[in-house]
This record gives structure tokens, C-alpha cells and sequence, in this order.
């Protein structure tokens, strides 16, 4: 028997395939003000404070990406490229402010693209463009200077030009909207700790995604009725999987790359990567004692994966975070993953493939893609030959395993 | 001009596809021939008196690391940019590349002296070590006047950065490795191939800890996880300085400061030193009186009679800044002779109205390491001066002698517009909104763009800075390049991409016809 659809699979689905999808709309019309960004080291949570909302930007069903390959050359980054087509097409005209970070070049440089070519709408007088200065480590150092950037850059604006009340205590009401988004997605997740899990990768990233992309209120009740719903969901019998396996790497907001791998036999069982829930999808616990602002940064700056910071601590973390995820869900392999033309990730990948295959002994196929890499046939091949690959190994340590008994 | 008409004779006739050297030296007339042959063998001395003292040392380095044998070539990198220069313009060149030879030649002794490969077991070595911090490039090694006792070196310019502009073939080995390690082939080969150096482990181990940063670009942050593993397999610390991105904010400064008070700190435990703020200050003394040079050099090539141009100015602000950290009391003096001597030229050509540039430009984005004396070229066939070159133009804030707080700010004002950095980092104001900045201050109305095809910062403002031209009325003409990959783009297509603007827009006539289409392709 085909195990059922989700109830709202096909709702979610239908959210992801623009920016400004009726959830966004809803919450406009209900006076709601939208705040684009694209990154992690953006703290999602303070773009939720009162009447504001983030909207994590994505560029879904991207064509030709012509006009920003002429502004940004072609060897940048594909999913920068593709934002400021999109935006260049008047897609995210309907944000109220801008709230970029300098986490990467391309991003950093899109943004500034978008901003002189003046994408926003003209008619909102109030819009603001900002750049926030994310520091390369993670010491209190870094933690003050950031919370600084914040303040200013971010919670001051919205005050000033929106008069949004940045008080501690709307800054709590935010921390638990997001915690609860938080705890709801992790539940969900956890569901692909088990032997047949009864999600797929596919379905629990267009979850996640529609969690970045949408006002988070509106979707908090059909994100319970999901787990509810996965909470009674059985499995197909017959495993529809060859194995399992991690995903590390950079920026994923393409749920069709996750159904590519799937389809090739390789269950997706953990998203370590941009878009995905590690990180993002972590509650913050707040203690009384100190400055909510403080806290956010720190967190971030403590789980960001991002290859940028590059102190030993950082590095061994990332590692060990890969390696971690791989026991906790029983996978079989890791793929590291990078956007092609991303320089962080090219780096990361190249050296993280070998350390973790060779140091961790952690079977790793290591892959760059497009930006849109759902129907590339060179993509499915590297995966099934990776999949064919682990289960030889299985075979082999089955074989080696019943050698062992008999002797 | 050393093109002669009448017998067809030009400075292409010195190249041959077949061969690495010149075919012959030029003859600049008795005076600036007898000149350049006394400043060959002025360096050639040096050399002699320096490294020939170490003959096995040496033959064991050539050996052990191939960016080595790229110093060889030295003399033949100032044939290529003192070629067709006469009289003033050929001494200031002269002038502004010797103390980087020279600098360069005493650090190369100190290196093979101490390294920990070519000498395992010597105790000397090993002592020389202990007492020797390594750095990154683009860290502010200026703080080492602060550490009056102790050695520095820098290592990234010398394995790479330095070897690649000498000679154009000295990365490539490095750039294959990592490539064949599984890098993507479209990153910047500068750190791309100082990783690969950390790959076959061809860093010479001359420090007891390492100092990097986050600087200037993602590529040189790509590198340091490299060489943090790297060093981590030696047993070497390291310590990242990560200054802040939007430098223009006077906020940020907070955390510079922090950031750098730590490094300090680390290198007072490693070395068990103390910070000597007297040194300190002889050495941002140094600091100031060298950039007090540099801007009189730009104040001049603002008016009608520039002076220092091209490559001799860049290069030497550069290696002043980078490499030597402005510590080098013979840069100092140096500078003292070009500033009279450029003082004098200027008056000379102000009296004679002579000299004026056909064309007047101003270098803006990376240039490439494999043709540094691509400004000569342009100068020598077509007439374009180069009056500035984006990469010099770092930091000219001055070192507020005698106030320690505010030393601390003024060291890191200075390091977070260093090479590169300055105009890449803190927002398109800083790379787009400057270049006009300058085209208007210095009279310009060419921007020799250099395109470093795999440069992703430059890259996504291609556009902007194609539109903004149009506004400003400059002629911006791109030229591509792969910084250390001559493979990918070699130096003859870059000359033809700007043959073909000054051909197609200019209508101009070349000055030296045999300069427009030569092969230089085997050259170093």
C-alpha cells in the first residue's frame, strides 16, 4: 500500500512558488510589515518582532538569469544571481525594508545591486536598505560588536521608520513564536530518526522552507495538524529507500534537488545546510539575567556553520556536527553539497571531503550544482553511484559480518 | 619613445615565442645603458654578498620548493618594466624596485637559515624559529614594531605572491594541486594555490606560531582553513585577526581594537615578550614618513606633469606596505630619493612643459600577478599613462604618534583598508563611487579595468560599473585576466581585449606598432 500524502503537502508546496504567496499577502493586508533577507547570520527572530515578519528571499522556478549575469558576471554565485533577477522582474516589491548582512561577497554584492537599481517600490517612503557587519568568530568580542550592528541597523529603523515597539519584552513575544515554529519542526524532524521514517526528506524540506518564507503565525496550525498527522502515519512496508544520508552544505532552497536524490534511492534524513533546520530550527532558551539581544547573537554566532569562520574551533565544529548528524540519524553517507561559484563552500567542501571520508571514515560524495538542480541528469547519476557504492559497502560489511560467525 | 620609425625597430623585436629571456638587451644610448647595467650588478651583488654565503642552503631550497627557483628570474622582472624607459623615468623605476629586491633577498636568507625543512636537526634553526612569528598576507604585520626583539616573516608572499609576479609560470603547479584535490576551478587561484602549497606541504616552517586574518575577500578566508590545518599538523598556533567588514563606520573600531589587542596578547604569551611601546613608535614614525611619500607621488601625478607611474609606484606601495610593513629603515631612505628626485623632474617638466601623458589613466580592480608590467605596455604602444593603481591606494591614515588609545585605532584604520581590502570590502561606495572619486581628482578619463575573471567581488558589480561609466563619460576598458593562471588567460589576450578599445574607440595609432601583436606566452 502507498503510504498517504500529507494533508497539506500540496498548501505548503503552493506557498513555495513565489516570494509574495498568499500567506504574505494575508499578513500585508492585516497591516503586517515584510522584511526581506537571505541569511542565517541575519537573526531571523528579530524580523518578527510586532508587526513584522521576515521573508527569507528565494527565487522559485528561476529561467534565464540573463540580466543579472550581466550585472554580476557569470562565475558569481547562481542563487545570488537568481535574487536579483527576480527582484530586477519586481517580485519583491512588496517588502518594507531590506535586511542584508556581509556574510559572502555575492550576497553582500547583490544586495547592493538590488539597492542602486532600486528594486524596491518607490511608493514606500519608509523603506530601508541594510548592510549588518557579521564578525568572522564567535568571542564576546564579536557578540558585542554584532548586537551593536543589530541594534542599530536593524531594531533602531524599524522603531523610527515603522515604530515598531523594540522593548525586551516584544522581543520575547518573538523568541516564542519562533520557538514554538522551532519545536513544532523539530518534532517533525525527529521522525526521520527511525528505522523506516514515515516523511521523506522532500516533504520535511518544503515544511522547513515554508517556515522561512511565510508569516509565521499564519502557518503555526497547519504545521501542528502535520504532526499530528505524521504522529499516526505509517510507513510503506517495503522500505522505499537504498539508504541514508546526510546533507551538508551550502544554500538549498530547492525542494526539487532533495526529490532528484530521493529518487535515486538516497533518503535525505538530515538538512545541515542554508535553508535547511540545522541550523535555524533551534529553539533559544533565554535566561532573565541578561539582555535578550545579547542572547540571539550569541546563539547565532555560536551554531552559524557557515564556512566563513575558519578559527580551529569553528572547523573541528563543523566536523563534528557532520559526523554527529550522521550517527544521530543512522545515516549511511554524507553528501557535501556547495552552489556552484560559492567560494566558502568550494573550500569547505574540498577539504571537509576529505576529512571526513578519510579521518571520520564517513562514506562522502562531494558534488557543486546549479541553482536549480532538480532535472539535471549528471547530478542523478554522481547520486546513484554514490547510493550503489553504500550498498556495496553494507553487502561487503554483511558479508565480512556473517565470514566473522561462521569462523 | 624607443620605437624608431625609420628603421621599423620597436620593443616587440626583444620577444620570441620560443624563448623564456629577451633575445637581447636594449640600448638606451650610453648614459641609461651604462645606468641599467650598474643597477644589474648592484643587485647582483647583493645577491652574491647575501645568499652566496649559503650555497648549500640555497641549492637544497631550489630543491625542496620550486616557488624557490622563481627568484632566479628576479633581474629579468625589472628588464620587463624598466624596457623602453630613458633618463628620469627609468631611475625612478630603478629606484622603486630595488628596495623590494633587496627586502626580498634578506628574507629570503632569513628564511632558508631557519626553516624547519631544509634544517631539522639544527639547533641554530631552531632557536631562530622560537624567536620568529609567521604571518599571512594582508595581516597587519605592523604590529611586530611593537616587538622589537622578535623576527617575523611574512610566508604567504613569499611562497606565492611574490614568485607569481617575478615569474608568470611560478603558480601553477600550486594552482593544479588543490585543483586535483577537488577545488572548483573558478575560485581565485591566490589562495586557491597557497592552499595547494599547504597541500604538498611547501610552506617553509620558519616561526613557532602563525599569525592570518579574514582578509581581504572570501578566498583568503577559504585559504586560512587550509593553513590552520595545515600549521595544526606542526604543532604551530595560530592566531585569526577578523576585522570588521564595514570599515567606513566609526563604530566598528570597538571591536578592531578588541580584536587587535588580543593579538598582541597572543604573541606576548607564544613569545613571552612584552609589547614596547617605544619601539612602537619609532616604527609608525616610519609608517607616516613613507605615506607622507606615496601621497606626494599621487599629488603630483594629479597634475599635468606625473612623475612615479605605473607598475614603480604600485609595486613598491605595496611590497612597502605589505611585506615590509613600512619597518624597513632602507624603504624610508629611499623614499626620501624619489620624493627629491620626482620633486626635480616635476619642476624640470613644469619649466619645460614636456612630458605631458598622451593619455591619462588611472588602474582600477586586481591586477594580474603574471603581468604586472602591463601599465608599461600600454604605456610604451599606446601612450596611456597609469597615474594610479587601485591596489596601491591602501591605507594613508596617519599614526597619531605619542597617544596610545588612539594608536591602537590608527593601527587598525590602517589595516582595514589594506590591499585590496580598501576598496573590496565596506560596500560598493568603497569600490564603484571611489573609482570616479579618483578619475576626477587625478584627470583621468581611462579606467584600465582589470577583469579577474574568477574575482566573484569585482564580478557582481561588472554592471554597475558598465553603467556608471557611461554616466561619468569614462572610457572603462576591461581587461581580463586570472591573476596567477596565465592558462586561462594569457598575457598576449589581454593586450588584444585592449588593442581592440583603443583600436576600435580611440581610432588611435599605436606608438610602437611592434608592441600591438608579439607572443610573450614562454616568457617568465
Amino acid at each position: 500500500m502507498k503510504v498517504k500524502d500529507l494533508k497539506h503537502l500540496y498548501y505548503f508546496e503552493k506557498l513555495l512558488e513565489e516570494a509574495n504567496n498568499e500567506l504574505v499577502r494575508q499578513a500585508k493586508n492585516e497591516g503586517g510589515i515584510a522584511l526581506g533577507y537571505t541569511c542565517f547570520h541575519m537573526p531571523e527572530v528579530l524580523l518578527n518582532i510586532g508587526k513584522c515578519f521576515s521573508v527569507r528571499l528565494r527565487a522559485p522556478q528561476m529561467g534565464s538569469m540573463e540580466i543579472a549575469t550581466y550585472y554580476m558576471s557569470n562565475g558569481s554565485c547562481e542563487y545570488c544571481r537568481a535574487l536579483l533577477e527576480r527582484a530586477m522582474e519586481g517580485s519583491y516589491k512588496f517588502l518594507d525594508a531590506m535586511a542584508g548582512v556581509d556574510a559572502c561577497e555575492a550576497m553582500n554584492r547583490c544586495m547592493e545591486n538590488m539597492e542602486l537599481l532600486k528594486i524596491n517600490d518607490p511608493e514606500k517612503k519608509n523603506f530601508f536598505w541594510t548592510n549588518v557587519d557579521v564578525p568572522y568568530s564567535d568571542d564576546e568580542d564579536c557578540v558585542r560588536h554584532l548586537t551593536e550592528q543589530l541594534r542599530r541597523k536593524i531594531l533602531h529603523p524599524l522603531h523610527d521608520k515603522f515604530g515598531v515597539d523594540i522593548s525586551e519584552s516584544e522581543i520575547r513575544k518573538a523568541v516564542a513564536e519562533h520557538n514554538e515554529v522551532c519545536r513544532l519542526i523539530t518534532e517533525i524532524g525527529e521522525f526521520r530518526k527511525i528505522e523506516n521514517p514515515v516523511s521523506t526528506g522532500y516533504e520535511f524540506h518544503v515544511l522547513t522552507l515554508a517556515t522561512y518564507v511565510c508569516p509565521k503565525y499564519l502557518i503555526i496550525d497547519k504545521l501542528r495538524e502535520t504532526l499530528e498527522e505524521l504522529k499516526s502515519r505509517e510507513p510503506d512496508k517495503k522500505k522505499k529507500f537504498r539508504v541514508k544520508v546526510v546533507m551538508v552544505g551550502s544554500e538549498v532552497d530547492d525542494p526539487d534537488l532533495i526529490k532528484l536524490i530521493e529518487d535515486t534511492g538516497a533518503l535525505v534524513v538530515a538538512d545541515r545546510f542554508c535553508y535547511g533546520s540545522f541550523p535555524g530550527r533551534q529553539q533559544i532558551v533565554l535566561n532573565d539575567s541578561e539582555d535578550v539581544l545579547t542572547q540571539i547573537v550569541r546563539k547565532n554566532l555560536k551554531e552559524t556553520e557557515c564556512p566563513r569562520h575558519c578559527a580551529l574551533h569553528k572547523i573541528k565544529y563543523r566536523y563534528d556536527r557532520a559526523a554527529q548528524l550522521f550517527e544521530e540519524f543512522h545515516a549511511d553517507g554524507i553528501i557535501y553539497e556547495q552552489m556552484k561559484f560559492c567560494t566558502y563552500w568550494s573550500y569547505e567542501r574540498t577539504l571537509a571531503s576529505h576529512v571526513i571520508s578519510e579521518e571520520y571514515e564517513i562514506p562522502t560524495l562531494s558534488i557543486d550544482r546549479p541553482y536549480r538542480s532538480g532535472m539535471s541528469g549528471q547530478l542523478r547519476t554522481r547520486v546513484q553511484a554514490f547510493v550503489e557504492s553504500l550498498e556495496i559497502k553494507k553487502i561487503k560489511a554483511r558479508q565480512g559480518l556473517k565470514r566473522q560467525g561462521e569462523e | 619613445m624607443a620605437y624608431n620609425a625609420k628603421t621599423g625597430k620597436g620593443l616587440g623585436r626583444f620577444y620570441s615565442a620560443n624563448h623564456r629571456a629577451f633575445t637581447h638587451r636594449e640600448w638606451k644610448g650610453v648614459a641609461d645603458t651604462l645606468y641599467d647595467f650598474g643597477r644589474w650588478l648592484k643587485l647582483y651583488s647583493f645577491i652574491t654578498v647575501k645568499l652566496g654565503v649559503h650555497p648549500i642552503l640555497m641549492i637544497k631550497a631550489m630543491k625542496r620548493y620550486r616557488w624557490m627557483i622563481s627568484y632566479l628570474t628576479a633581474a629579468n622582472m625589472i628588464d620587463r618594466h624598466t624596457m623602453g624607459l630613458r633618463g628620469k623615468e627609468l631611475r625612478y623605476t630603478h629606484e622603486e624596485f630595488y628596495p623590494i629586491m633587496r627586502y626580498t633577498i634578506i628574507k629570503l636568507r632569513d628564511i632558508i637559515v631557519r626553516d624547519a625543512h631544509l634544517r631539522p636537526k639544527s639547533k641554530r634553526a631552531a632557536k631562530l624559529r622560537a624567536n620568529t612569528v609567521m604571518f599571512d598576507e594582508m595581516t597587519p604585520s605592523i604590529i611586530m614594531a611593537g616587538f622589537p626583539t622578535v623576527n617575523w616573516l611574512d610566508i604567504g608572499m613569499f611562497t606565492i605572491g611574490e614568485p607569481g609576479e617575478v615569474d608568470q609560470f611560478a603558480n601553477l603547479y600550486y594552482i593544479d594541486v588543490i585543483e586535483r584535490y577537488g577545488m572548483p576551478a573558478d575560485v581565485c587561484p591566490l589562495p586557491a594555490a597557497e592552499a595547494g602549497v599547504a597541500v604538498v606541504n611547501d610552506y617553509p616552517i620558519v616561526g613557532s606560531c602563525y599569525i592570518t586574518s579574514s582578509m581581504p575577500c572570501d578566498g583568503s578566508i577559504g585559504q586560512t582553513t587550509f593553513l590552520v590545518r595545515y600549521l595544526k599538523d606542526k604543532n604551530i598556533d595560530v592566531f585569526q585577526i577578523t576585522p570588521p567588514q564595514r570599515f567606513n563606520e566609526p563604530e566598528v573600531q570597538e571591536y578592531a581594537v578588541a580584536n587587535l589587542k588580543k593579538c598582541i596578547e597572543f604573541i606576548e604569551n607564544k613569545m613571552n615578550v612584552k609589547w614596547d611601546w617605544d619601539a612602537f613608535w619609532e616604527g609608525a614614525k616610519m609608517y607616516n614618513e613613507t605615506t607622507k611619500y606615496i601621497m606626494n607621488k599621487w599629488d603630483i601625478n594629479c597634475t599635468d606633469y606625473p612623475q612615479v607611474c605605473g607598475a614603480a609606484q604600485a609595486l613598491h606601495r605595496e611590497y612597502e606596505f605589505q611585506e615590509v610593513a613600512c619597518l624597513d629603515p632602507y624603504f624610508v631612505k629611499n623614499d626620501r630619493k624619489v620624493d627629491k628626485m620626482m620633486m626635480k623632474g616635476y619642476r624640470q617638466d613644469v619649466k619645460n612643459d614636456a612630458n605631458k601623458p598622451r593619455y591619462r589613466a588611472i588602474v582600477w580592480a586586481c591586477p594580474a600577478h603574471y603581468y604586472t608590467n602591463f601599465t608599461y605596455w600600454a604605456q610604451h604602444c599606446w601612450g596611456v599613462k597609469t597615474l594610479v593603481d587601485m591596489e596601491c591606494m591602501l591605507s594613508y591614515h596617519m599614526f597619531h604618534i605619542g597617544d596610545k588609545e588612539q594608536a591602537m585605532i590608527d593601527m587598525a584604520k590602517s589595516y582595514e583598508r589594506m590591499m585590496m581590502r580598501s576598496h573590496t570590502n565596506g560596500g560598493y561606495i568603497n569600490s564603484l563611487d571611489e573609482c570616479w572619486k579618483m578619475c576626477e581628482k587625478f584627470n583621468a578619463d581611462i579606467v584600465i579595468m582589470y577583469d579577474h575573471v574568477s574575482c566573484k567581488n569585482v564580478g557582481c558589480l561588472h554592471g554597475l560599473y558598465e553603467d556608471q561609466a557611461r554616466e561619468h563619460g569614462v572610457h572603462l576598458i576591461w581587461v581580463p585576466h586570472d591573476l596567477m593562471d596565465t592558462r586561462t588567460v594569457s598575457r598576449k589576450a589581454m593586450r588584444d581585449s585592449f588593442n581592440n578599445y583603443m583600436f576600435n574607440v580611440f581610432r588611435a595609432k599605436p606608438l610602437d606598432p611592434t608592441l600591438v601583436d608579439y607572443e610573450d606566452a614562454l616568457t617568465w
